[in-house]
């Protein structure tokens, strides 16, 4: 009954009218952000974290969750109507939503990913509800061997994953851990590679270099593009987006197996909701009846993607709040975002802070009742929104840029800051490294550092003591095996492509 | 793409040998109880010097220059465009304060650079800045920079 108390208390925090305020507002601006070319999830969390420093903590991580929430739908309004996806967990919904659309089932397209998300995110949140406090119950063991293993697991698979080139994404994690090393040490009290400067003694702040890396960044590669968008016409109002009965016989299954899947990938740290559409698509396609029918239309292509979406993103909360392991970018901006509130996530963030572990899982509930409510009442709104010119968009972004990382200390250092690192994320998006990974090292850089210098002090075996307690060489084996395979990989199709070679020339 | 392979791959070996360069000799590498604060800082610059030989090895071998990746004619010159008005606007905040520096910035931007009619500039401008003003300003009180007008 413990259970329903702390459920009892969640609510209690999460339905005071201006935490409910805030959700609306979260999941309103999530689904413009994420419906917004050229803005994802990680730039709109990034931009929106300084909003929140003069809040509460739980209304402020309330107000992010139920954001990010919102993005996961917004990507799907521009992916079924101009095949663009608005940010990577919506690739996939392009490929059945937009033949939908040309079919001229935008509506019903819509609709059932609408439906698709609040099955897939309420279940996620029971989920949640049920894995995190024995996660964190089992986690209160490890020490720092098993923490260090963990964040090596978690920098590992994110920098698998992302990216098509993985020397890149392994050079875009080692720049990440080794900006994290400018700054103080914790333990020496040297300040490292601040070259006499004040500001740099403290460290980088990872917000500007966020709030760069995604959100300049981004708008810099958009500027060059210089792109125009046209909307498919249609219409959007609440009976047009229906799902047929027959659509729903069809999505059902979809739904919860992309919801379990879902949820499954976003619990795994580094893996996000990118990664868990495409499975979700590709195992969608191997147990249907009408493979056929997928890349031209087929209504669980986008139903059960964007189930699955919406689960890891629920899924990526558990690792961050138990664990203290971002499983995306977007966590791990999140993540930052807790510790500048003085929130130290972790196995003892269930025991010390009740009220804001099980008030920000009420209040996911009470955001995904929205985002369903919202998504189907207010798509015309959103596709109004969809027709802003990106010339007028651009600026805009540009200005929170800038008061978002000068808000942060008032300072036009971080100003600067952050224009480095647009500059940074604008050359990585282009030329194929991965801005995550590094956001993701810079967060997990002190912790792991910290980890794995106690580590060493407590071994009489060197680097051998993360092979001699078995959660921490389980894991720190799946951390090498995810650095090996990649290169495995290479040189054989190397070698492959030199035997091609060898042939075609005799 | 070859081309900036090649020149990360390089500047990326720069960088990573004179990180655990400067590591070595001003921090130290082990202390009495334990790791020294230059141990990871070390170990991370000889990772990076590994993988920046990866990339410039196989970038200097590659045969196919790849697709281009400079910015070139329009695309090059919006760029300049926004990331020259973006640095003015930063350098000049503590001047013209944020109100006047966005009003400016988004004429610039909305009405110069995309032709824009002036209504839609002018309503977008003032939108924008207001938003900012009482956003951060008033709600948040984060004071934005004000320059030389008073705002």
């Amino acid at each position: 009954m413990d259970f329903l108390s702390n459920l009892a208390l969640g609510f209690s925090v999460a339905l005071t009218p201006f935490n409910l305020l805030m959700a609306v507002c979260g999941v309103l601006l999530g689904i413009l952000i994420g419906a917004l070319p050229g803005v994802g999830p990680p730039s709109g969390v990034a931009l929106l974290l300084p909003l929140t420093f003069g809040m509460d903590p739980t209304s402020g991580i309330i107000m992010l969750a139920a954001l990010y929430a919102g993005t996961m739908y917004g990507g799907t309004i521009t992916a079924v109507l101009i095949n663009t996806p608005g940010e990577s967990a919506s690739v996939v919904t392009c490929l059945d939503g937009h033949q939908m659309a040309l079919q001229g089932r935008a509506g019903p397209a819509l609709g059932i990913a609408a439906i698709g998300s609040f099955i897939a995110g309420t279940i996620g949140v029971v989920l949640l509800m049920l894995v995190s406090p024995a996660l964190a119950r089992w986690s209160l063991s490890f020490g720092p061997p098993e923490t260090f293993a963990l964040m090596l697991v978690g920098l590992t698979t994110v920098t698998l994953l992302t990216g098509e080139n993985p020397v890149k994404g392994y050079i875009s994690m080692v720049l990440g851990l080794m900006i994290a090393m400018v700054g103080f040490d914790i333990i020496s009290g040297d300040a490292r590679y601040a070259f006499g400067i004040p500001e740099m003694m403290d460290g980088i702040d990872f917000l500007p270099v966020a709030i760069g890396l995604f959100g300049l960044g981004e708008v810099l590669a958009g500027a060059e593009a210089a792109k125009g968008t046209a909307v498919a016409n249609g219409r959007y109002r609440l009976r047009d987006v229906m799902p047929s009965a027959v659509d729903w016989v069809r999505s059902r299954w979809a739904i919860a197996r992309g919801t379990v899947l879902g949820f499954a990938v976003g619990i795994l740290p580094g893996a996000g909701p990118t990664i868990s559409t495409f499975l979700a698509y590709t195992l969608e396609k191997k147990v249907s009846k009408r493979p056929e029918e997928f890349g031209h239309g087929a209504i669980e292509g986008v139903a059960a993607p964007e189930a699955a979406n919406n689960a890891a993103a629920t899924g990526a909360m558990v690792p961050m709040l138990t664990l203290g392991i971002p499983g995306s970018a977007t966590t791990a901006i999140m993540l930052g975002g807790l510790m500048m509130w003085g929130l130290r996530p972790g196995p003892l963030l269930f025991e010390k802070n009740p009220q804001f572990v099980w008030g920000l899982i009420a209040s996911q509930y009470i955001a995904n009742v929205m985002l369903l409510i919202l998504s189907t009442a207010f798509i015309p709104l959103f596709v109004r929104a969809l027709r802003v010119p990106y010339g007028i968009l651009m600026p805009i972004i540009i200005l929170f840029c800038i008061t978002g990382a000068y808000s942060l200390k008032n300072s036009v250092w971080d100003v600067g800051q952050m224009l480095v690192f647009g500059v940074l994320g604008y050359v990585m998006k282009k030329l194929g490294y991965s801005p995550a990974a590094l956001t993701l090292a810079l967060v997990l850089g002190p912790l792991a550092e910290r980890a794995l210098r106690q580590s060493l002090i407590i071994s009489d075996a060197g680097a051998g003591i993360f092979f001699m307690r078995p959660i921490s060489a389980v894991l720190t084996t799946a951390a090498l095996l995810a650095v090996l395979v990649p290169v495995v990989r290479a040189l054989k199709s190397a070698y492959r492509r030199r035997e091609a070679a060898r042939f075609g020339a005799v | 793409m070859r081309g900036a392979d090649r020149i990360a791959g390089a500047g990326l070996l720069v960088l990573a040998i004179s990180f655990s360069v400067g590591a070595l000799t001003h921090y130290a590498y082990w202390s009495p109880n334990g790791p020294g604060p230059a141990f990871l800082p070390f170990w991370l610059g000889v990772v990076m010097a590994v993988l920046a030989l990866l990339l410039l090895v196989g970038a200097l071998r590659e045969r196919d220059p790849g697709e281009d990746w400079l910015p070139r004619g329009e695309g090059l010159r919006r760029l300049a465009w926004v990331l020259g008005l973006t640095l003015a606007l930063v350098a000049s905040l503590d001047v013209v304060g944020m109100v006047v520096g966005t009003v400016i910035f988004m004429v610039m931007l909305v009405r110069v650079l995309d032709r824009h009619p002036w209504p839609t500039t002018l309503a977008v401008a003032f939108a924008v800045a207001g938003f900012n003003y009482f956003v951060f300003t008033r709600w948040l009180r984060v004071p934005l920079p004000v320059g030389v007008f008073g705002f």
